[in-house]
C-alpha cells in the first residue's frame, strides 16, 4: 500500500488556523494599519508621525485617523501639523495589488506649527536628506554683522602684499636693463672716434688743393661714414626716447598700483556692515535662508518620492531582524499607481487676531507615479485674506514644482535681530512665499510686512554699547516692517539677495555716526600704505629721472659733435669744388 | 537547550514511522522556511503544504531550524542574486513588471531583493536537498538506527516531553 499524498485530517486544523489568522486579523488590523502609517509617514516625512487612533473598515472602504500629528524635520519642539480627523475613501481592490488609492480625503482640524514636549526629528535632525538641504543653505552666505563691539579696527599690513612696491622693484630693474643697454648701444656708435677722424680729416682739407682727388676721395669716404653713425644714432635717440616714455608710464603705474593698494588696506578694515544691502542680508538672510531651505527640502521630499517616469525605482527594504534588501517597483502603464489620492479637501486653521481663522483648501492628484496618472498634483487655498496653490509636475521628464502662498492678517511670530539686542514682534501682518524649482533652477521670494511693529530690547546685552544704542535709537522710531527676500540661479550655485526699510535707514545713521571714526582709520591705512610704499616709489623715480636727464644730456654732446663735424667736412669740401673745372661726383 | 532540542527532534525524526521520502521532503519544505524571511505570503503557501501534504512535520520543524541561521548568514548572497534578477536582468523586468501588478502577487514581497534571492535560491536547492536527505535518512536507519535504538541518548530522548509532543504530529504511513 502506497504513502497517500494528502494528509485530510491536517484540514480542519488548517482552516481552524486560517481562521484564527482571520480573527487575529480582524481584531488587530486598526492597530497594524495604524503601526503602518506611523511607520512609513516617518520615512517619509523624516520626522516622527504619531496617530492616536485609526478606524479600518475594508467593507465600507473607509480608513478614519484622529489624532495625526507630524513633528517638524527642522525645528525640535514643533510639530509641522496637527490633524483632528482624517476620513480616507479607499479602493479595495488595489489593496490587493498593495496599492493604495484614496478617492477622497477629508481632513478636518489642522493646525500648523503646534509646540511638541519632545524632539520629533529623526535621527536628530541629520537624515541624510536634510544634511543635503543644510549642505545647500550653506553655499547662501550672509553677511554677519559687525556692530558686536562697535570697534573700527586696523588689521596689520603686510608689504608682500602690496602691488606698489612690487612695481616699484620691477620698474627699478627695468630702467637699470635700459641704461645698461642704451650705453652699450652708445660705444657701439663709437661716436667720439668718428667725430675725431672728421675733424683730422676738416684739418688735412684746409691746405688741400682742389686738384688733390685722392684727398678729395677720402674726405667724401669720411663724410658719408659721419652721416652714417648720425643715422644710426637718430635711431638711438627714437629707441631711448621711446624707452624714457614707458619708463614714464611705469612711474605713473606707481601711482595707479598705490591706489588699488589703498583699496587692499581698507579692505583690511573692520568697518561695521555699512552697505544698505548687506544689513538686510545680515538681519534678514538666515530667516529667509530657513524659508527657502523648508520649501526646497519638500521639493526634493517630492521628487525622491514622486519621480518621473516609468522605470523599475529601487527604495531600501523593509527594516527586520534579516537583511531588508532593496525593494524595487514596477509601475506599469493603464496600472495603478502605488499611491494615489484623488481628491482631499482640507479643513485648516491659522493663528490671526483674537481667535484662530479657519480655511479650506483641496489637494488633488497627489500620487506617487505622476507619469501613470498623467496628470500633476495640485494644491489651492483661497479664503479673505488668503491665497495658496502649489504644483508638483512631474509627469514630464523635468520635474517642476511651484509653490506660493500669501497670508493676510495673521499673527507674525517674533524674532531677534541677529547680533543685536534686539527683538522684533510684528504683530499682524502679511507673509508671502513663492518657490519654484525646474530641474536644476531655482527661484523663490520671501517677503514680510507689518504695519504696526513693536520692538523690545535686551537692556543688560546693550549696556554701554554706542553702536547698539544707535541701532536701538534707529529701529525703535521705525513702525513698520516691508522686508523681501529674493532667490536665484540654480541649485548649485544659489545667489541670495535681501531688502528691507529698515537696510537704508540703519546705513544712513551709522555712516553718518560712524563716518568721522572710519575717515580717520581710512587716514590711517593711507599713511601705513604711503609709508610702506613712497620709499621705494621714491628711489626708482630719481632713477628713471637720473637716467632721463644724463642720457638726454650725453646725447645731446655727441649730436652736436656730429652737426658740427659734419658741416665743418660738408663746408670745406664746398669751397674746394667751387672751383672751375672741378665737379664733385 | 536549543541545541538539545535540536538533537532531540533530529533523533526523533530520523526514527519516525514516515519514510524517508516523508522525511526528507518535509525537511526540504522546512527549509524553504528558513532560508527565505519568514513574514511573506509564500511562506504561508509553505507552510499550508506542510500541513497539507503528508509529509514529515517536525521534519519540516527541523528544517526550519536548521536553515533559519543558514538563512541569516547567506543573506548577502541572497541580495546580490535578488539584484541580479530585479535589476541587472532587463529582460525579466516585464515578468516582474506583470507580476507586482496581479492582484495578490505583491503581497509575497517578491519584488524585494532578499526575499526574491533567497526564494529563488532555496526553489534551486530543495530538490538537491530532498534527495540528498533522502539518501541520508534510508542510509543511516539500514546502518546505524539500530545502534542508536540501544544507545542511552536515544532512551533519554524518546523518554522526554519533547518525543511525546511529537508523537502527536508523527506522518501518516
Amino acid at each position: 500500500m502506497g504513502v497517500p499524498v494528502f494528509r485530510w485530517k491536517a484540514v480542519g486544523p488548517l482552516v481552524l488556523c486560517g481562521a484564527l489568522g482571520a480573527l487575529t486579523w480582524w481584531l488587530f488590523a486598526d492597530r497594524i494599519a495604524r503601526r503602518t502609517v506611523e511607520t512609513v509617514g516617518t520615512a517619509v516625512i523624516g520626522a516622527r508621525v504619531e496617530v492616536r487612533d485609526l478606524a479600518l473598515s475594508l467593507r465600507r472602504g473607509s480608513v478614519t485617523v484622529r489624532g495625526l500629528t507630524v513633528a517638524s524635520p527642522f525645528r525640535p519642539l514643533e510639530n509641522l501639523l496637527q490633524a483632528d480627523e482624517l476620513v480616507a475613501d479607499i479602493d479595495a481592490l488595489p489593496l490587493l495589488e498593495k496599492k493604495v488609492a484614496i478617492d477622497r480625503l477629508a481632513a478636518k482640524g489642522l493646525r500648523f506649527r503646534t509646540p511638541r514636549r519632545a524632539d520629533g526629528r529623526v535621527g536628530g535632525g541629520s537624515s541624510p536628506l536634510i544634511q543635503q538641504v543644510r549642505q545647500w543653505a550653506g553655499q547662501l552666505q550672509v553677511p554677519a554683522l559687525q556692530l558686536a563691539t562697535g570697534k573700527i579696527t586696523v588689521g596689520q599690513l603686510d608689504p608682500m602684499q602690496l602691488s606698489a612696491p612690487r612695481a616699484a622693484v620691477a620698474l627699478a630693474a627695468q630702467a637699470d636693463s635700459a641704461r645698461r643697454a642704451w650705453s652699450a648701444a652708445l660705444q657701439g656708435l663709437d661716436v667720439s672716434a668718428t667725430v675725431d677722424s672728421a675733424k683730422r680729416m676738416a684739418e688735412r682739407l684746409r691746405g688741400a688743393k682742389p686738384t688733390d682727388l685722392k684727398l678729395l676721395g677720402d674726405a667724401r669716404r669720411t663724410l658719408d661714414r659721419v652721416k652714417q653713425t648720425r643715422d644710426r644714432f637718430t635711431g638711438l635717440e627714437r629707441s631711448v626716447r621711446d624707452g624714457v616714455a614707458t619708463l614714464r608710464e611705469g612711474v605713473a603705474g606707481l601711482n595707479e598700483a598705490r591706489q588699488r593698494d589703498y583699496a587692499f588696506a581698507r579692505g583690511l578694515l573692520k568697518l561695521p556692515a555699512l552697505e544698505a544691502p548687506e544689513i538686510g542680508a545680515a538681519l534678514f538672510g538666515a530667516a529667509a535662508i530657513e524659508r527657502f531651505q523648508s520649501a526646497l527640502y519638500w521639493a526634493e521630499l517630492a521628487r525622491q518620492y514622486i519621480p518621473p517616469g516609468l522605470l523599475p525605482r529601487a527604495t531600501p527594504g523593509p527594516k527586520r531582524a534579516r537583511r531588508a534588501g532593496t525593494t524595487v517597483r514596477f509601475p506599469r502603464e493603464r496600472a495603478y499607481p502605488a499611491f494615489l489620492l484623488r481628491t482631499g479637501e482640507l479643513s485648516f486653521q491659522l493663528p490671526g487676531g483674537a481667535a484662530p481663522r479657519t480655511y479650506a483648501a483641496r489637494l488633488s492628484g497627489l500620487t506617487s507615479d505622476p507619469a501613470l496618472y498623467g496628470r500633476p498634483t495640485t494644491f489651492e487655498a483661497s479664503a479673505p485674506g488668503l491665497s495658496a496653490g502649489a504644483m508638483i509636475d512631474h509627469v514630464r521628464s523635468t520635474p517642476h514644482d511651484t509653490a506660493a502662498a500669501s497670508l493676510a492678517g495673521i499673527a507674525l511670530p517674533g524674532f531677534a535681530l541677529p547680533a543685536l539686542p534686539v527683538r522684533l514682534e510684528p504683530g499682524q501682518g502679511t507673509v508671502a512665499l513663492s518657490f519654484a524649482l525646474t530641474g536644476d533652477s531655482v527661484r523663490a521670494r520671501w517677503s514680510v510686512t507689518a504695519d504696526r511693529v513693536r520692538w523690545a530690547r535686551d537692556t543688560a546685552a546693550a549696556a554701554g554699547n554706542r553702536l547698539h544704542d544707535l541701532v536701538w535709537r534707529v529701529v525703535s522710531g521705525i513702525p513698520s516692517l516691508d522686508v523681501s527676500a529674493s532667490l536665484g540661479g540654480t541649485l548649485a550655485r544659489p545667489r541670495l539677495s535681501v531688502n528691507s526699510n529698515l537696510d537704508r535707514a540703519l546705513a544712513a545713521r551709522i555712516r553718518a555716526v560712524a563716518g568721522e571714526e572710519i575717515a580717520a582709520a581710512e587716514r590711517k591705512v593711507r599713511a601705513q600704505v604711503d609709508s610702506l610704499v613712497e620709499r621705494q616709489a621714491a628711489v626708482v623715480r630719481a632713477q628713471v629721472d637720473t637716467l632721463t636727464s644724463d642720457l638726454a644730456q650725453r646725447l645731446g654732446v655727441e649730436r652736436t659733435q656730429l652737426d658740427e663735424v659734419q658741416r665743418a667736412l660738408e663746408q670745406r669740401l664746398k669751397q674746394l669744388t667751387r672751383l672751375p673745372g672741378v665737379r664733385l661726383p | 537547550m536549543l541545541v538539545l532540542k535540536l538533537i532531540q527532534s533530529l533523533i526523533a525524526t530520523l526514527h519516525s514511522e514516515g519514510t524517508p521520502g516523508q522525511v526528507a521532503a518535509g525537511i526540504a519544505l522546512g527549509s524553504i522556511l528558513g532560508l527565505t524571511p519568514l513574514m511573506n505570503l509564500h511562506n504561508a503557501v509553505v507552510f499550508a503544504l506542510i500541513v497539507i501534504l503528508n509529509v514529515s512535520f517536525p521534519g519540516a520543524m527541523l528544517g526550519w531550524a536548521l536553515f533559519v541561521p543558514v538563512g541569516f548568514a547567506l543573506d548577502p548572497a541572497f541580495d546580490w542574486i535578488g539584484r541580479r534578477l530585479l535589476l541587472e536582468t532587463p529582460g525579466l523586468v516585464p515578468l516582474w513588471t506583470g507580476l507586482a501588478n496581479m492582484p495578490v502577487v505583491p503581497l509575497t514581497g517578491f519584488n524585494n531583493t532578499v526575499v526574491l534571492g533567497s526564494l529563488a535560491f532555496a526553489l534551486a536547492f530543495w530538490l538537491p536537498l530532498f534527495l540528498t536527505t533522502r539518501w541520508g535518512v534510508a542510509r543511516y536507519r539500514t546502518t546505524v538506527a539500530d545502534r542508536m535504538r540501544r544507545s542511552r541518548l536515544y532512551q533519554a530522548v524518546t523518554a522526554s516531553k519533547v518525543y511525546n509532543l511529537y508523537r502527536l504530529f508523527w506522518p501518516e504511513t
